[in-house]
């Protein structure tokens, strides 16, 4: 226990809290000064609470130790490149490493632990919505500040950016664990930063949790003003939560990209990448540049309500649209930088379990710049309803249409992968054929909510949610649960256990679609989005009813999954070997991976996706004794 | 590293490019004045990016070091100069969302500013970006001297351009009607345009001065030589960023639209 409280993450935590009272103190002794008021609902004034929760992620980054070399750097001491390990067994996860498999892994717990709060936060008002009327949110009630249905706001909103979040963390966690091995790379190209961004999320969590009990916020994810520049002081600490969480997103893209142009084996020509990696520099270009936008958007909302700066304020020149066009401009392309990863994962694991080549490698890897490069283009397409000018809409019908070539791209390489493949089923198979049929359902149904004139009708209503729970979770949640068994044996040694994976899928795919089917439904029939209640003469009594309880499997099949995941860690079956028969050059050396990756580098000598014919390899190892011949 | 180019030539080439720059900001604001051309200032100013991105940013030498041993200091020093190129592409969105907003706000109206003082701040930042490219070659060249002697010049300019801003033109803007609290219908958004985007770039001038002092105190302990300074390119590169920001700001707040109020 003692151990435990001297990690780097309650070192952290920590200095996250002193951070927080030196910021609030400052701002409250110079208010105290300057003769204003010193104290406010929540205690301590609002631009103290920012000064602090700000102070909070400085001082929790300097206290844990993940910016200590780049204060070594700038005194002009030298660090050796590589760290020795300090640590061993749990406590490495809970320190500073700089091993980008440690860190990997540190993000994917942290993204399943936020998927948990996150998804708890859905079955909390998800139970509310069982029946129309209040239940237990109701008027009387109080808590953190807040009555009933303005905690189910807050509730809906932290729900959405939790999960975004933790999206982004699961994401950075496949892609610091496997590229680098994808890559035949010791480690990232920048290992420091590495750890910084993943640390910096910490704080940010904390901050977008804090939002909670600081009078919570009624806005959504989307924080649009002018209601958010009204909103009580929690949706500061949201704002600073998401900006801090925005470099965690650009610092890690950043990283990829460099890694991947700057790190590739001998002989891994463009053409010759795993696909994977593809899909990782795709979603990394949008995160390291778009991501400013959203940080900036929320920062100036931020300012407006500090400082008084009318940036969206009508009464004072402002204009509120200009607000959604920043936003939009980051938050549409995210959700590539959602789905790309997860198209990867697809794209990777399927001619592996179809034992057949990849259909059209060149048409896929292109298919994942070209939707992050139209993805650039789409972002009014949620501003229809906005009020924005007019001209602009069909431009962005038409641009927002044109994401479905690429993507058709990638369905027809899918199911010509699949074609007269030679199938089996195991469980990360059986999430990615999951992800393919739930990521079509989701595609479908995004040209009706692109065309203008549906969109009119659809907007703001349950419709929209029901299409985007089907393209997360065909584009991310499955695809991630397929990455998370495949490769389990490749981080641990051991496997998963097959037989609660069968159940774990088998419970959350028909819940799924019951969810999301029903979404649709109540929403083509005129049920609002972000609402707390609805009225029973509508008849979706029921309809929510089935919801709830579909909510609720999903949220027992995860926690089969966590409970599966931390079991199988040190009492699974033991596999060491190339589990899944797979040509990619990680599983050709034994599981787990030595801290410093491959003993020898190895080169690329053929395609890294010709399954089933004979003779041909993807990589060979050097070996040693033909090394020094070269010398 | 390879040196294509003596000292003295590298240096000389130095002065030309800012003659150049100079040449360009005077007609820049002789245009301004003059005919109110939106699309000739725009030309100007992707000139002068041009200009300091590959004489003073070599950004060319983003090619160099892609061969060879990828433990060697060259391939990288390689993989900085990449990585520090695509933090300064992800920050380019930050001041490209600023922009966005001051058009968006302001369209093709400006502040009323004095523009003499902006013309000055302006000249002062150009000045600096010409002794950090000074300070730099002389580092490339072992001299280390002509880098400490030339990177105080640099911050002491990089100083004066920040005080002009935040306690000379800061002042004086809020004298002439642009508060950054409170906006009025004739003012607009003015104030908060106006604060906002300066602001964010002093923001990133007080950071490259900090990296200055950072590297001018490394350099007195004797850590960059010719060969291995990368440190210095970095700051100086970073420095150069943030001028090149201003060479769009400083039209976008001066120069461009009608005054009103």
């Amino acid at each position: 226990m003692k151990k435990f409280f001297s990690t780097a993450l309650m070192r952290g935590l920590f200095w996250q809290l002193i951070g927080t009272l030196v910021g609030a103190g400052l701002v409250t002794g110079i208010r105290a000064i300057m003769g204003l008021s010193t104290t406010d609902t929540f205690f301590f004034t609002e631009p103290a609470w920012v000064l602090g929760a700000f102070f909070g992620v400085l001082f929790f980054l300097a206290g844990n130790g993940s910016v200590t070399d780049w204060f070594k750097w700038a005194r002009g001491i030298e660090t050796p490149e590589h760290h020795e390990e300090h640590y061993s067994g749990w406590e490495k996860y809970f320190n500073v490493s700089l091993d980008h498999k440690v860190i990997g892994i540190q993000y994917t717990v942290t993204a399943l632990l936020l998927i948990s709060i996150g998804g708890l936060f859905a079955l909390i008002f998800r139970t509310e919505l069982a029946e129309s009327g209040l239940q237990f949110l109701t008027l009387d009630m109080k808590l953190f500040g807040q009555n009933g249905p303005q905690l189910y706001n807050t509730l809906m909103s932290l729900h959405g950016m939790i999960m975004i979040v933790s999206i982004l963390l699961g994401v950075a966690g496949i892609i610091n664990y496997v590229v680098p091995l994808l890559l035949g790379a010791q480690d990232m190209a920048f290992p420091r930063l590495n750890a910084f961004s993943y640390w910096i999320a910490v704080p940010a969590a904390v901050l977008l949790l804090m939002s909670l009990v600081l009078g919570g916020f009624g806005t959504g994810w989307t924080g649009y003003p002018p209601l958010s520049a009204r909103a009580p002081v929690g949706v500061q600490m949201f704002f600073l939560g998401v900006w801090t969480a925005g470099w965690s997103s650009i610092l890690g893209a950043l990283n990829v990209i460099a890694t991947v142009i700057r790190m590739r084996s001998k002989g891994m020509t463009a053409m010759r990448m795993p696909i994977f990696v593809w899909a990782a520099v795709a979603t990394s270009i949008i995160a390291m540049t778009a991501t400013q936008l959203i940080g900036l958007s929320f920062q100036l909302v931020m300012f407006q309500r500090l400082l008084g700066m009318g940036f969206f304020d009508p009464a004072k020149g402002g204009n509120p649209v200009l607000f959604q066009h920043l936003f939009w401009f980051y938050s549409h392309p995210a959700v590539y930088v959602f789905v790309l990863p997860g198209l990867g994962v697809i794209s990777e694991l399927l001619p592996v379990f179809a034992r057949k080549p990849l259909f059209g490698y060149r048409w896929i890897a292109m298919s994942s710049m070209g939707i992050a490069l139209v993805g650039f283009l789409v972002w009014a397409h949620h501003m229809f309803t906005s009020g924005m000018n007019e001209y602009l809409r069909v431009p962005f019908m038409y641009s927002t249409l044109l994401v479905a070539i690429p993507t058709g791209v990638k369905f027809f390489s899918w199911v010509a992968t699949i074609w007269k493949g030679k199938l089996s089923f195991e469980t990360p198979m059986l999430f990615v054929v999951g992800a393919i049929v739930v990521f079509l359902m989701g595609g479908l149904t995004g040209p009706p909510n692109a065309t203008i004139s549906v969109d009119l009708h659809l907007h703001d209503t349950y419709f929209i949610v029901g299409h985007f729970h089907d393209t997360i979770f065909g584009g991310f949640v499955f695809p991630f649960f397929a990455a998370l068994y495949y490769w389990f044996p490749k981080a641990t040694g051991r496997r998963m256990n097959e037989t609660l994976g069968k159940i774990h899928f088998w419970l959350m795919t028909p819940s799924f679609f019951v969810l999301t089917l029903g979404m649709m439904d109540v929403g083509l029939l005129g049920m609002r989005r972000r609402i707390v209640d609805y009225d029973p003469a509508l008849g979706f009594d029921n309809v929510h009813l089935v919801m709830t309880i579909a909510g609720y499997l999903i949220g027992l099949s995860v926690m089969i999954f966590i409970y599966n995941f931390f079991n199988s860690i040190k009492k699974g079956e033991k596999a060491e070997g190339n589990v899944w028969n797979s040509r990619s050059p990680e599983w050709q050396v034994p599981s787990p991976m030595p801290t410093h990756n491959y003993d020898q580098p190895f080169e690329v000598v053929g395609e890294p996706y010709d399954y089933g014919l004979p003779g041909s390899k993807y990589v060979e190892f050097i070996v040693p004794a033909a090394k020094s011949k070269h010398k | 590293m390879s040196h294509t180019q003596d000292k003295s030539s590298a240096l000389a080439q130095g002065v030309v490019i800012f003659v150049y720059l100079a040449l360009l900001t005077a007609l820049e604001y002789f245009v301004a004045v003059t005919f109110d051309a939106v699309s000739i200032l725009v030309v100007i100013a992707v000139i002068k990016l041009a200009l300091v991105m590959y004489y003073y940013m070599h950004i060319y030498k983003l090619n160099e070091g892609a061969e060879g041993d990828q433990h060697s200091y060259e391939y990288k020093t390689g993989t900085m100069r990449l990585g520090l190129w695509l933090f300064l592409l992800s920050d380019a969105f930050v001041f490209a969302g600023l922009l966005t907003t001051r058009i968006n706000l302001l369209g093709l109206t400006r502040p009323h500013l004095n523009q003499l003082l902006g013309l000055g701040v302006t000249s002062v930042l150009l000045l600096s970006s010409f002794f950090m490219n000074r300070g730099e070659t002389a580092m490339a060249h072992g001299d280390k001297k002509g880098f400490m002697n030339n990177t105080i010049i640099t911050f002491v300019l990089g100083l004066g351009f920040l005080f002009g801003v935040v306690l000379v033109e800061w002042p004086l803007a809020a004298k002439e009607g642009l508060v950054a609290s409170f906006g009025d219908p004739a003012n607009g958004p003015m104030g908060a345009v106006f604060y906002m985007m300066t602001g964010m770039h002093a923001f990133h001038v007080l950071t490259g001065l900090i990296f200055l002092a950072v590297v001018w105190n490394n350099a007195r302990k004797g850590v960059y030589s010719a060969e291995k300074h990368w440190g210095v390119e970095a700051a100086a590169v970073y420095w150069h960023f943030v001028d090149l920001v201003w060479i769009i700001f400083y039209p976008a707040l001066y120069l461009i639209g009608k005054l009103i109020g």
